[in-house]
C-alpha cells in the first residue's frame, strides 16, 4: 500500500484527471466527472493552495469502508489548476501495532534527530545525569552521543529503522562519555508531505542484564477485557458525539481530535476482541455455532471491504461472479473474519499490477474457497510455521502481528473445516478454507 | 494554558528555592551553625505556596512574559517540519559552517531551545530563561519567602541569592541566542525570505522572530507578541514592513495556521490580500511606534492614561 496517486483539480474544483486510487476515493465519496472533488478535506486543501498560490502539504484522514485512512496530501497550484499528489494510504493504527511508524512507548530521557541523524534536541539535564557532557553534541550525529550495540541477530535496529523509515525499538546502546547502558526507542517524525524527517526518541537506562518480561497470563487478559471494554466504549461514544458536535459547534481542530480519539478507541476495542478471540479459541471446549452460509457471498463481501486497499496497492481482486453460490455450514461473522484476513494478506504480498484470485470449489464433501496471490510465495518448510502463534514468514515485512492466521485456522477447525496452504517460493501462495457443505 | 503556566512558574520557583536552600545552608554549616542550616534546608513551607498566598508569585510583567513564551513554545512544538532528502536540518547545518560566530550561535540556540523544551515538557527546569530584571525580582522574592526570622539565615540567603544572580547570564536565554544567531547570519533583504522559510520549516520559531526583529528594527518581544496572537493585524504589517513577498508571507501564515488551533486557514487568502495591498513604507510608518524603546513606550502609555484619568 504505497505509492503516490496523482490528480488534477481544475479552476471549478472538479477532479479532471486522477490515478485510480484517487478516482476511487472520489467516487466512494459520491463524486463523478461532473461534480466538484467530493473528498472534502482534499477539496479544501486544493482550494487553499489555489487561492494562496503556494504549495500546501498536510496529512488528512478520510473515511474508508474498513478503517480511517491517513493520507499525505500535497497540493501544488499550476496556473488555474491544482496538482494533487496523495500518498500514505495506510489504515490508521493509533495503538502501537506492527507498523513501524506507530507511536512507541517512550520512557526515559528524550533525544531527537533530523533526517540526517543529527541531534536536534536533548534532555540536557537528564542526559548529563546519565554521565554525559552533552551540550556540545547537539548538531552532531546520534552516534556521537551513543555507541550502538548489535542485537542478538547481529543487526543494528537503528540502521534497520532508518532504512525502512519505521519506529525504532529496542536498540541497545551505551552513552559514549559515561559508558552507561541504555535502550533507545523512537518514533518517526514525518514532514508535511509524509517524508521521513527524523526520529523522536528516548534513552532508557537499563541494568546490565534486564529480567525477561513475564508472559501474558489468562487472568490478565480477562481483567484487561473487563476493565477496558466499558470505559473504552464510553470514550468512543463521547468522542463521537463531540466529533458530531452534538452539543453545538466547536473548533474544527477539536472536532478532528475527537474523531482521532474515537478512532483510537475503536482500534483498542478491536485489539481486545483479538485477545478475547485468542483466549477463547485456546480453550478445550471452544466451539462455533454452525448455520447455513454462502461462501461465495462472503468472499465477495471480503473483497468489497478491501477494495480501496487493493486499488491503492495496484492489485485487482478477482471475486466470485455475482450469480455464484457455495452453501456451507459455519458462523457468518467468523468466516468473514477469516476471509478478510486471507484476502488482506494476499493484497499485502501481491506485486503491484497483479491479481488476487478467489476460487470456489468442492472436495470430499466440503466447500472450499481458495485465495491465490502472485506474491513471492512461501517455502515448503515454512508452510506450517505461518499458522503458529506469533510466527511470520518474514519478520522484516511490515504489517501483520503473527496472530491472524493462527486465529483463522483455529476458527476454521472449530467449525469442522480447515485452513491449508499450498505454496512454493516464487509461485505465490494458495490459502484454502474448507467448510462442511451446507 | 493556565495550568501549563502554573506548572512552569512553580518549576522555576522550585529550582531557585532548591539552590537557595542548598547554598545558604552550606554557608551556615561553614560558619558552624549546623542547627540553622538544618532548619533552612528542610524547614517551613515551600516558597511557591508562601508567595502564592501573598499574591506575589507573579506580577503582570512576569505573567505577560511567560504567557507569550508559552504560546511561542506551544506553536513551535506543533509547526509542521519540512525535511530535505536526508539532509541535516537548519541548525545542525549552521553549527558546522566555517563562520565561527554563526556556528557558535547555532550551537547556543540548540542548547537553549533544548533546555526550554525540557522545562515545558518534563518540568525539568534548569534555568528560568527570563530576562535579567524579571529573574532578579523572582530570586529575591523566593529568598524573602524562605526567611525564618533568624538574622544569620538572612545573611546566608542574601549571599546565596547574590551568587545565583551573579552566575545568571541573560545572554544564554533562547531568545537571546536566537537574536545572536540572526545577527551573525545578518541576512540581506533579498536573503530574508529564504532564511524565514528554512527557519519555519525547521520549527525554529525563535529564529523566525529574531530575523524579523532584526530586519524590522523592533525588539524580539514585540515580534513575538504580535505573532502569537491569532488576530493582531500588526503582525501582517510587520511582514509588509520588511517587504516580504506574498509567497513567503503565505508560507509563514500557513505554517502558523497549521500549528495554532486558534487560527483558521480558510480566511488566510483574504487576510493576505489585504496585507499585500499595504506598501512597505505605509507598513513601516504604521509600526514606527513599535520601534521606540519599550521603557519609553511604557512611559508614554502611562502618561497618556494618567492624563486621561
Amino acid at each position: 500500500m504505497s505509492g503516490v496517486a496523482r490528480g488534477t483539480v481544475n479552476a471549478a474544483g472538479r477532479l479532471v484527471a486522477a490515478d485510480p486510487a484517487l478516482a476511487t476515493l472520489h467516487a466512494r465519496a459520491g463524486g463523478n466527472a461532473d461534480t466538484p472533488l467530493a473528498v472534502v478535506p482534499l477539496a479544501s486543501i486544493a482550494r487553499l493552495a489555489r487561492r494562496l498560490g503556494v504549495v500546501v502539504s498536510r496529512p488528512v484522514t478520510v473515511a474508508d469502508e474498513e478503517a480511517d485512512v491517513e493520507l499525505w496530501v500535497r497540493a501544488q497550484p499550476v496556473g488555474d489548476e491544482v496538482r494533487l499528489a496523495v500518498s500514505g494510504w495506510r489504515a490508521q493504527q493509533p495503538w502501537p501495532g506492527p507498523r513501524g511508524d506507530d507511536p512507541v512507548e517512550l520512557e526515559g530521557w528524550r533525544w531527537e534527530c533530523d533526517a540526517a541523524l543529527r541531534l536536534t534536541h536533548l534532555a540536557l539535564g537528564a542526559a548529563a545525569r546519565s554521565g554525559s557532557e552533552v551540550s556540545d553534541l547537539l548538531g552532531q550525529p546520534v552516534t556521537a552521543l551513543f555507541t550502538l550495540e548489535a542485537d542478538d541477530a547481529g543487526g543494528l535496529p537503528l540502521i534497520d529503522a532508518l532504512a525502512q523509515r519505521v519506529a525504532l525499538r529496542g536498540q541497545r546502546a551505551r552513552v559514549r562519555s559515561g559508558g552507561k547502558p541504555v535502550i533507545l526507542e523512537a518514533r518517526v517524525r514525518r514532514d508535511a508531505a509524509g517524508s521521513f524527517a527524523g526520529f523522536v526518541g528516548t534513552a532508557r537506562a537499563v541494568d546490565e542484564a534486564p529480567p525477561p518480561a513475564p508472559p501474558l497470563s489468562e487472568a490478565f487478559t480477562q481483567g484487561l477485557d473487563r476493565a477496558l471494554r466499558r470505559p473504552l466504549a464510553r470514550i468512543v461514544a463521547n468522542a463521537d458525539s463531540i466529533h458530531g458536535q452534538a452539543d453545538g459547534p466547536i473548533a474544527p481542530d477539536y472536532a478532528d481530535y475527537a474523531a482521532d480519539i474515537a478512532g483510537a478507541g475503536r482500534h483498542l476495542l478491536s485489539l481486545i476482541d483479538d485477545l478475547a478471540d485468542l483466549q477463547a479459541i485456546e480453550r478445550a471446549d471452544f466451539n462455533v455455532p454452525a448455520e447455513p452460509i454462502d461462501l461465495a457471498d462472503l468472499a465477495r463481501r471480503a473483497a468489497g471491504l478491501l477494495s480501496v486497499r487493493a486499488d491503492n496497492a495496484g492489485v485487482t481482486v478477482l471475486r466470485p461472479p455475482l450469480g455464484a453460490t457455495a452453501s456451507a455450514q459455519g458462523d457468518f461473522r467468523r468466516v468473514l473474519q477469516i476471509l478478510v484476513n486471507l484476502v488482506g494478506n494476499a493484497i499485502r504480498y501481491a506485486p503491484q499490477g497483479s491479481a488476487v484470485a478467489i476460487e470456489l470449489g468442492e472436495t470430499e464433501g466440503r466447500r472450499t474457497v481458495t485465495v491465490i496471490d502472485g506474491g513471492k510465495g512461501i517455502a515448503a518448510e515454512d508452510a506450517e510455521r505461518v499458522f503458529e502463534k506469533f510466527e511470520r514468514v518474514d519478520p522484516a515485512e511490515p504489517g501483520g502481528s503473527g496472530l491472524g492466521l493462527y486465529i483463522a485456522r483455529r476458527l476454521a477447525r472449530a467449525m469442522g473445516g480447515d485452513l491449508t496452504l499450498v505454496s512454493a517460493p516464487g509461485r505465490g501462495a494458495r490459502f484454502t478454507l474448507a467448510l462442511p457443505a451446507g | 494554558m493556565r495550568a501549563l503556566l502554573d506548572h512552569l512558574l512553580t518549576g522555576m520557583v522550585g529550582e531557585i528555592e532548591e539552590r537557595l536552600r542548598e547554598d545558604a545552608s552550606r554557608m551556615l554549616v561553614s560558619r558552624g551553625d549546623r542547627a540553622g542550616a538544618a532548619q533552612l534546608r528542610q524547614g517551613g513551607q515551600s516558597a511557591a505556596e508562601r508567595l502564592e498566598r501573598a499574591g506575589l508569585l507573579a506580577n503582570e510583567a512576569l505573567l505577560a512574559e511567560l504567557f507569550a513564551r508559552l504560546r511561542q513554545d506551544l506553536i513551535a512544538e506543533r509547526l509542521p517540519v519540512r525535511a530535505e532528502d536526508d539532509e541535516p536540518s537548519l541548525l545542525p547545518r549552521l553549527a558546522q559552517v566555517g563562520d565561527p560566530a554563526v556556528a557558535a550561535a547555532a550551537r547556543g540556540l540548540l542548547v537553549a531551545e533544548s533546555r526550554r523544551r525540557e522545562a515545558l515538557a518534563m518540568g525539568d527546569v534548569t534555568a528560568s530563561d527570563l530576562p535579567a530584571e524579571l529573574h532578579q525580582q523572582l530570586v529575591w522574592r523566593v529568598a524573602a519567602a524562605l526567611r525564618n526570622g533568624d538574622t544569620s539565615a538572612d545573611r546566608a540567603l542574601v549571599e546565596a541569592a547574590g551568587r545565583i544572580l551573579a552566575t545568571y547570564d541573560e545572554g544564554e536565554r533562547a531568545d537571546a541566542q536566537a537574536m545572536r544567531l540572526a545577527f551573525a547570519i545578518d541576512a540581506r533583504p533579498q536573503e530574508l525570505p529564504a532564511l524565514l522559510d528554512e527557519a519555519i520549516g525547521d520549527r525554529r520559531l525563535s529564529l523566525v522572530f529574531a530575523a524579523l526583529a532584526l530586519s524590522a528594527q523592533v525588539p524580539f518581544e514585540v515580534v513575538r507578541s504580535l505573532a502569537v496572537e491569532p488576530d493582531d493585524e500588526r503582525w501582517w504589517l510587520l511582514l509588509r514592513a520588511v517587504d516580504l513577498d506574498p509567497l513567503t508571507m503565505a508560507r509563514l501564515a500557513l505554517a502558523l495556521a497549521s500549528a495554532d488551533p486558534r487560527r483558521g486557514d480558510q480566511d488566510l487568502p483574504t487576510l493576505l490580500d489585504a496585507a499585500n495591498a499595504v506598501s512597505a513604507e505605509e507598513a513601516r510608518a504604521e509600526l514606527a511606534v513599535l520601534r521606540l524603546p519599550p521603557d519609553f513606550r511604557a512611559a508614554v502609555d502611562a502618561l497618556g492614561s494618567g492624563e486621561a484619568a
